[in-house]
């Protein structure tokens, strides 16, 4: 599902920030993304999710090579890709729902086939009481939340999560790690970047960890 | 619930200031296209009737010679323009007509030594006008007879016609390059503005053409709103410069009142031009708006 071939990352002239890393992630796994800050654990996720283009080094995602497809084509392999961002990036004009069923939206679905789907996601995610608020008076474990939910909305193929649980109490992050291993056992592949060492242990997932740009799978 | 039961907010914010600000000068725009138009349609109709009138009429001038008797020339001139055919009538002017034909230049003092040229009035008929070479060299035989056809004052009046009609057509070309540069630059700045926004929505999957269509439909209604307000504003504008004067008086009272209340097979002509601006001002603003942010949106990765 996911394989990367000597990829090198660099911004413009800088350093580069991710040097010859190379990993497989086959279609139903599960894996961890760890390193300290400043290691490249986001710039690596934003190739992943296609917000950037490799310096060099090959990425195939789906059995797509991502340096050579289509424009047109990028659309339909994002829409398979779910992505929790570390800052959440709600729409602040939009309330918890809209936010929430985003990606529905943009696949082009209407309000009354999709509601009761985002709202029993959003009670699941305990936001059901939110769904009319607009993000700027959520906090920041339930901006994390929706975020989750909006990036697990539409069932993706590939589950991509920068830091999921950075904002939530250690009840919470239990309950989404569980939402994560969930999606994971009906078929999503999951890859999370985190600081967080008691998530993985509680998990055994294998990590992928990185350090000064270079990658070693444990 | 407002998010859950209604409708769903728009995607992208509504950018209200920059789109007010293209909404001020799309419709200054569409004013002046309105005024250009009507303009053109003035002075078009006022040369084919300038020209039509004379077109109809010819002159045929008769000059005192030494030697011969004028009133005899006239009678010769009128017995060979009776002749001719397709003239529908001849009316010979006295010397007064000719001698307050004058007055401008000449004051109204007694002019009965200057030797005034004798005027013969000729309405010709326009479906079959007369052959006017023929009649020119049949009049050679009158001593001191001249056949004005204007077709000098014609000439000078088309070309000058033709100049104000590039020159208003001109000025309404440049009038469609201001709004197409003031809605590329609106549509770069709402598109600036809404980056993050735009980022995230081809992030979860957004195509170019929805991200689009969320914004473009904005400017088709600043467009149209424009429009409107400058056709308004413009027919407003006529109306009261139609005002300004008595009838009959001429002038451009007269000619906003001819704009406004002509014949109705005339008015629905000019109505159907001066209303085609909001069209315009409407295709303008989709077209353009959608060209840049699809050119934008694939500078995208």
């Amino acid at each position: 599902m996911v394989r990367l071939e000597n990829v090198g990352l660099r911004y413009g002239l800088g350093p580069e920030i991710l040097k010859d890393v190379s990993f497989r992630i086959r279609a139903g796994d599960f894996y961890f993304l760890t390193g300290p800050s400043g290691a490249g654990k986001s710039s690596l996720l934003r190739l992943l999710f296609l917000a950037l283009k490799p310096s060099r080094g090959l990425i195939h995602l789906f059995g797509e090579d991502v340096a050579t497809i289509e424009r047109s084509r990028l659309p339909a392999l994002r829409r398979r890709i779910g992505v929790v961002f570390q800052e959440f990036r709600l729409l602040d004009h939009l309330t918890t729902f809209d936010n929430v069923a985003l990606p529905l939206r943009v696949a082009g679905q209407r309000e009354r086939r999709y509601r009761a789907d985002v709202m029993d996601l959003l009670n699941w995610v305990g936001l059901a009481d939110q769904a009319h608020a607009y993000p700027p008076v959520l906090s920041g474990g339930e901006k994390q939340r929706a975020a989750i939910a909006r990036a697990v909305i539409a069932k993706p193929e590939l589950l991509v999560a920068d830091e999921p649980t950075g904002n939530v109490d250690p009840a919470l992050a239990d309950r989404l790690l569980h939402l994560f291993v969930e999606l994971n056992r009906l078929g999503t592949t999951v890859l999370i970047a985190t600081h967080d060492d008691k998530l993985v242990r509680q998990t055994r997932a294998p990590v992928l960890h990185l350090e000064h740009g270079e990658l070693t799978v444990r | 619930m407002r998010g859950v039961a209604s409708k769903p907010g728009p995607i992208i914010p509504s950018n209200a200031g920059v789109l007010r600000s293209l909404t001020v000068t799309m419709t200054v725009m569409c004013y002046l296209a309105c005024l250009a138009i009507g303009a053109l349609i003035l002075i078009n109709r006022a040369v084919d009737s300038w020209t039509s009138g004379l077109s109809r009429e010819v002159t045929v001038q008769v000059r005192e010679v030494e030697g011969a008797d004028i009133e005899a020339e006239l009678l010769k001139a009128q017995g060979l323009l009776s002749a001719a055919a397709g003239i529908l009538s001849i009316e010979v002017l006295d010397r007064s007509a000719g001698a307050k034909l004058l007055e401008p230049w000449l004051g109204s003092r007694n002019l009965d030594d200057l030797p005034i040229p004798r005027l013969i009035r000729v309405v010709v008929d326009e479906t079959s006008p007369p052959d006017l070479e023929a009649l020119r060299t049949s009049l050679l035989d009158v001593k001191g007879a001249n056949l004005d056809t204007h077709q000098r004052w014609q000439s000078e009046l088309t070309r000058m016609a033709r100049a104000l009609s590039v020159l208003s057509l001109a000025v309404l070309g440049l009038i469609c390059v201001s709004a197409i540069a003031m809605v590329i630059f609106a549509t770069r700045a709402v598109l600036q503005a809404n980056r993050p926004v735009v980022e995230l929505l081809h992030l979860v999957g957004a195509r170019d053409s929805y991200v689009a269509r969320q914004i473009d439909g904005r400017f088709v209604k600043t467009g149209t709103a424009a429009g409107l307000f400058g056709v308004a504003l413009g027919v407003l504008t006529f109306f009261l410069l139609g005002l300004t004067g008595p009838e009959g008086a001429g002038g451009i009272a007269d000619a906003s009142r001819g704009l406004l209340f002509a014949p109705p097979r005339t008015a629905a002509w000019s109505y159907a031009i001066i209303f085609s601006v909001p069209v315009v001002a409407t295709l303008i603003c989709l077209i353009t708006s959608r060209m840049t942010l699809i050119r934008m949106l694939r500078e995208a990765l």
